[in-house]
């Protein structure tokens, strides 16, 4: 089988997906503006929104990041890929694996586990395409032609090992039925928080540790941080899964050992970011933002800092109080998994992408640069709205003599304005896929003109 | 021999294992083996009838729980805003969820907290809001104006008549394992329902 027909799969097909997961994600934003639009069984608000996010993990950010580590592992590795056929494998039953789980959705046939609720027998399915993921990246790293593990080696074996106890445990044990109620709850949250934690922070980190070096031509920073971002996170991450429940009906102690490991999360954050900024600022002026690939690994590790900031600090009770439950919360989760991973797959796909098609370069840069400037110029504000009426509906809450309709009220210019900012991604986003595809399948300018001679 | 884990392919993994693993059992296993409220209770705990379980299973389906949680937290705003006339809502305990064999505890109010609403609106209350959450009719008259603008909730109009009653049924359960709604007499006051 041809070399890279896994990974370049994989990465299309993602691409597409993105563009439904937006989709769902706009439509949600519209129902808060008006609730009465497309008020039929299969399109009600929650089947939307379980469209949105499980489109957006499994359907996008997921397999893209399957697909780019498939074409990065090898070059990283100096071999081949383990085994094409069975990353092809890979590829058919996850997307069968993604297909039915939606189609469920829209059916209503779901489960209790938020980012989970694909029902059985299509979380298995993942679950069985995540092993033939991970039999790949392990035989890859075991005929290795080099000694050193890179630090992307390090976070996607790391990924692959965390990852399969963590789904096995929030789609499968948490099921069982003998666990309910509370303890279902705390199974649950332990895999929606390291859902992001340990699935998408591993990979998406893995890409941009390769990407930024590679795309700016210099060495990372500090060899020492990288391990400590490795080893701390590995360690510090996986017990913050109380956090969700904070004030809530769970064993207090769990609360307070989920809010000092969620603070102690500052501690790998910003070792990572600290070497990724130490990149960029040891890299050579000229060119180090030339293109959307620099500015995009660039945006999407602010976008890392912030998020990674915030939740920290929303686990201390105190503020806690205010802005759990609210919209900012829904802004911290945009944050990081559009602002930072997707971003980096993003810069990822139009790294690989021309490779793959074996281009000397993407489409159009400056297309590129344009769909970067769209999405950034209206994420923030997408971003910083939830922020602030979650803050003010969080503070409103704090006065029982606001009824809850009153409250919801105050924000209507919030939801309004999430729904504009989002309908601007949304068309930067038609950007993209056009680049995308018209570098995998378009005619390049250049080449009609050589026909031309 | 020195361990040159970075060389290693066994040392990586099974230090990545090891670090994951102290954290993943800590956080997973160790609570219920420490805590018994998590999965017993002392107290009795209503046990859910059939119609209940199918109402439960019509919360799942419909996704309630992404727009209302289901938890009164230790704090005094949650007690009051969820409370009934001047009587605080007792916050949320671990024991009384463990019958539920789906949690909806939830993480995102974009409407009101359920975790104490059983009993506090009548089930005719309930199947008109179900079907037009913004226009429930001239029965209800305390929710004309802002409800009518402001309130987002999908109408569930597409529900069967069989449906709205098994879900109304499953919603007037909940809370009620601490008998909070009572008369100075202790005696219990349901007069809101049908």
């Amino acid at each position: 089988m041809k070399q890279d027909t896994a990974a370049k799969t994989m990465v299309i097909v993602s691409s597409l997906y993105f563009g439904l997961a937006l989709t769902m994600g706009l439509l949600t934003a519209l129902k808060f503006v008006v609730p009465t639009v497309g008020e039929i069984e299969y399109l009600s608000l929650p089947r939307v929104r379980m469209l949105h996010t499980n489109i957006n993990l499994f359907g996008w950010l997921l397999q893209a990041n399957m697909g780019i580590l498939f074409w990065i592992l090898p070059r990283i590795l100096h071999t081949r890929l383990f085994s094409e056929k069975l990353g092809v494998l890979n590829g058919v039953v996850y997307n069968i694996a993604v297909i039915g789980g939606l189609a469920s959705i829209v059916l209503g046939h779901v489960k209790n586990v938020e980012y989970g609720e694909m029902p059985t027998p299509f979380d298995y399915l993942v679950a069985l395409s995540w092993v033939l993921f991970g039999i790949n990246v392990i035989g890859t790293i075991a005929i290795r032609k080099v000694k050193y593990l890179y630090v992307t080696v390090w976070y996607t074996l790391g990924a692959v090992i965390w990852t399969t106890f963590v789904y096995i445990t929030g789609n499968m044990l948490s099921q069982l039925p003998m666990v309910t109620g509370i303890n279902q709850a705390n199974l649950i949250w332990f895999y929606v928080h390291n859902a992001v934690g340990l699935i998408f922070t591993p990979l998406g980190v893995a890409i941009a540790y390769y990407m930024i070096p590679k795309q700016l031509d210099t060495p990372i920073y500090s060899h020492k941080l990288s391990m400590i971002g490795f080893w701390v996170i590995s360690f510090v991450y996986v017990w913050t899964g109380a956090h969700h429940m904070i004030h809530g009906p769970v064993t207090y102690w769990l609360q307070t050992v989920a809010i000092i490991f969620s603070f102690s999360l500052i501690i790998p954050v910003m070792a990572v970011i600290t070497n990724f900024f130490g990149t960029f600022a040891t890299a050579p002026r000229g060119t180090r933002m030339k293109g959307p690939i620099p500015k995009l690994l660039m945006m999407g590790t602010v976008y890392y800092i912030f998020t990674c900031l915030q939740g920290p600090f929303q686990a201390i009770r105190s503020v806690n109080e205010v802005v759990s439950k609210t919209d900012w919360v829904v802004g911290h989760a945009h944050m990081a998994l559009f602002g930072a991973f997707s971003y980096y797959a993003m810069a990822g796909i139009y790294y690989v992408a021309p490779r793959m098609a074996g281009r000397k370069h993407l489409y159009s840069e400056k297309l590129g640069d344009l769909q970067f400037w769209i999405m950034t110029i209206a994420s923030v504000p997408f971003f910083a709205v939830l922020w602030i009426s979650g803050v003010v509906q969080g503070y409103a809450w704090l006065n029982p003599e606001n009824s809850f309709v009153e409250t919801l009220a105050a924000i209507k210019h919030a939801h309004i304005a999430r729904f504009t900012t989002g309908g601007l991604i949304y068309l930067a986003y038609f950007l993209f896929i056009y680049n995308v595809l018209q570098t995998f399948f378009g005619k390049y300018p250049e080449e009609e003109t050589t026909v031309a001679e | 021999m020195k361990i040159d884990v970075e060389k290693s392919l066994l040392w990586s993994a099974a230090g990545a294992f090891v670090f994951f693993a102290v954290g993943a059992v800590s956080t997973t296993i160790v609570p219920p083996m420490v805590d018994k409220s998590l999965w017993s209770s002392e107290q009795p705990v209503h046990e859910y009838t059939e119609q209940e379980m199918r109402g439960m299973e019509i919360y799942r389906r419909e996704g309630c729980v992404y727009c209302h949680t289901q938890q009164i937290r230790h704090l005094d705003s949650d007690q009051r805003r969820y409370g009934w006339r001047l009587v605080k809502a007792p916050p949320s305990e671990s024991w009384e969820y463990v019958n539920d064999r789906y949690h909806f505890i939830g993480t995102k109010r974009t409407g009101p907290d359920l975790g104490r609403v059983g009993g506090k609106y009548s089930s005719e209350w309930h199947y008109a809001h179900f079907k037009d959450p913004r226009n429930m009719g001239e029965k209800f008259p305390d929710r004309k104006g802002i409800y009518e603008k402001a309130s987002i909730m999908p109408s569930f109009a597409y529900l069967s008549d069989e449906d709205i009653r098994d879900l109304t049924a499953y919603l007037q359960t909940l809370g009620r394992n601490k008998n909070w709604r009572v008369d100075e007499n202790g005696k219990p006051l349901n007069d809101y329902e049908k």
